[in-house]
């Protein structure tokens, strides 16, 4: 799988539009989600899933082959979703909490498994107290599994860094999810 | 506000796999970002043809066509030079804020006014014509506030793009509005905050501290206090601050 991406990745850095076709077909699903569980929404999501596509088509004589793919378009993506963020921060909440209306609260909608829905919205108000940077690593570590290496590449920070983030992210969520301490 | 049934670690984790699992992206999503790339080039030819003028003060006039005078003195010289070179970072996607001084001598108060407020309008954001007419105090004055700005000297670095009508329309702009809008998108796309994984330094995109840094350095942040939280220190060049 890694060798078969870096050869597709050559040929997209060659403008071969159907290898990048291929790309975007095994990765656009767990980019998508990634975004969207960073960003809220769908259409926010989508929106950042094709400016993180289109960095990476321009881009892809800059990348490196001593990156697993997969890792280098996560990085990308993250990037992106991040600076969505940032931009959002700047706007009133009220306003944040219009758009999401607008949205249709579509995120809620679509998984009914494992406990239901009352669990799902549970789980998606304890999201919201989990800081930023940790709410980054979950979202990778359980939209792909990436190992603790791959994170502390896709954010730029070390292995140590990522393992105390996502414990206390973790912990966070656990205290919001079991009602008080356990 | 309900309280929360408790869950088990295993639920939990079990709620956390059941939140994050891919969902199907559109079938034409390659063909939508192949459409970006295509409609994307057709106003950058707008952008190398830009030029630049100076006076020993500050940036005096940018406009597209080349042809501008020789400049008046060494100094103008320089200053012309670095917003050439900070333009040209812009349209890349590499710079975010501008630090070269624009001069604005010879304007008059009310349209010296509109832009200087103009030029204070964050990187990537955007307020409306009459958002600024009540800034200045002449909430009247909105028509004349676009008349102002329609006639900015110094567009880009003044940031005239980013004005745009109360109902969300456009407005005018000196360049055309596709170049209004190509602006507002690649300022979208750039991002403001950026880390080097190789330092552990945050810049802000543009600082020449980080214009060296390769790309696969690069990581991107929402606030200087993210970027602490994981161990990243602000750089003392360009001194990322977050908004008030």
């Amino acid at each position: 799988m890694i060798t078969a991406d870096r050869a597709l990745m050559k040929r997209v850095a060659a403008g071969d539009e159907r290898a990048f076709a291929d790309l975007v077909n095994r990765y656009s699903a767990r980019l998508l989600t990634l975004a969207w569980r960073l960003l809220g929404n769908r259409a926010d999501a989508e929106d950042a899933v094709q400016r993180a596509l289109l960095r990476l088509f321009r881009s892809a004589r800059s990348y490196r082959p001593e990156w697993a793919v997969s890792t280098w378009l996560y990085r990308i993506t993250t990037n992106v979703c991040v600076d969505e963020l940032r931009r959002r921060a700047g706007r009133p909440i009220l306003q944040q909490a219009g758009e999401e209306r607008a949205a249709g609260g579509q995120g809620l909608r679509f998984e009914e498994a494992a406990g239901g829905a009352g669990r799902r919205l549970d789980l998606k108000r304890a999201l919201l107290r989990v800081p930023r940077e940790a709410g980054i690593l979950l979202a990778l570590r359980y939209v792909d599994g990436l190992s603790y290496h791959e994170l502390a590449r896709v954010r730029g920070i070390s292995i140590n860094t990522v393992k105390s983030q996502l414990a206390r992210g973790k912990s966070i969520l656990r205290a919001a999810l079991q009602g008080g301490e356990r | 506000m309900t309280t929360p049934v408790p869950m088990t670690r295993e639920q939990i984790d079990q709620s956390l796999v059941a939140h994050f699992r891919p969902v199907p992206a559109g079938a034409d999503l390659t063909r939508r970002v192949l459409d970006r790339l295509r409609e994307n080039r057709s106003w950058e030819r707008f952008a190398a043809r830009i030029d630049v003028e100076a006076s020993d003060r500050g940036v005096r006039l940018v406009r597209p066509g080349g042809g501008a005078g020789a400049p008046p003195s060494r100094a103008a010289a320089r200053l012309a030079g670095r917003a050439r070179q900070e333009l040209h970072e812009y349209f890349a996607g590499r710079r975010s804020f501008f630090s070269v001084p624009v001069d604005f001598t010879g304007l008059r108060p009310f349209q010296r006014k509109v832009l200087a407020l103009t030029h204070r309008i964050p990187f990537g954001e955007t307020r409306s014509y009459s958002w600024i007419a009540r800034r200045i105090g002449r909430p009247d004055a909105v028509r004349a506030v676009g008349t102002a700005l329609g006639r900015n000297p110094v567009p880009i670095l003044v940031p005239c793009h980013r004005v745009l009508r109360s109902d969300g329309g456009l407005g005018g702009y000196a360049f055309g509005l596709d170049a209004k809008r190509g602006l507002i998108g690649l300022e979208r796309a750039t991002p403001v905050l950026e880390g080097c994984a190789t330092t552990g330094i945050l810049c802000r995109v543009g600082c020449p501290d980080a214009q060296r840094m390769r790309d696969d350095s690069r990581v991107v942040f929402a606030s200087v206090a993210d970027a602490r939280s994981v161990g990243y220190r602000p750089c003392r060049v360009c001194r990322p601050a977050d908004p008030e």
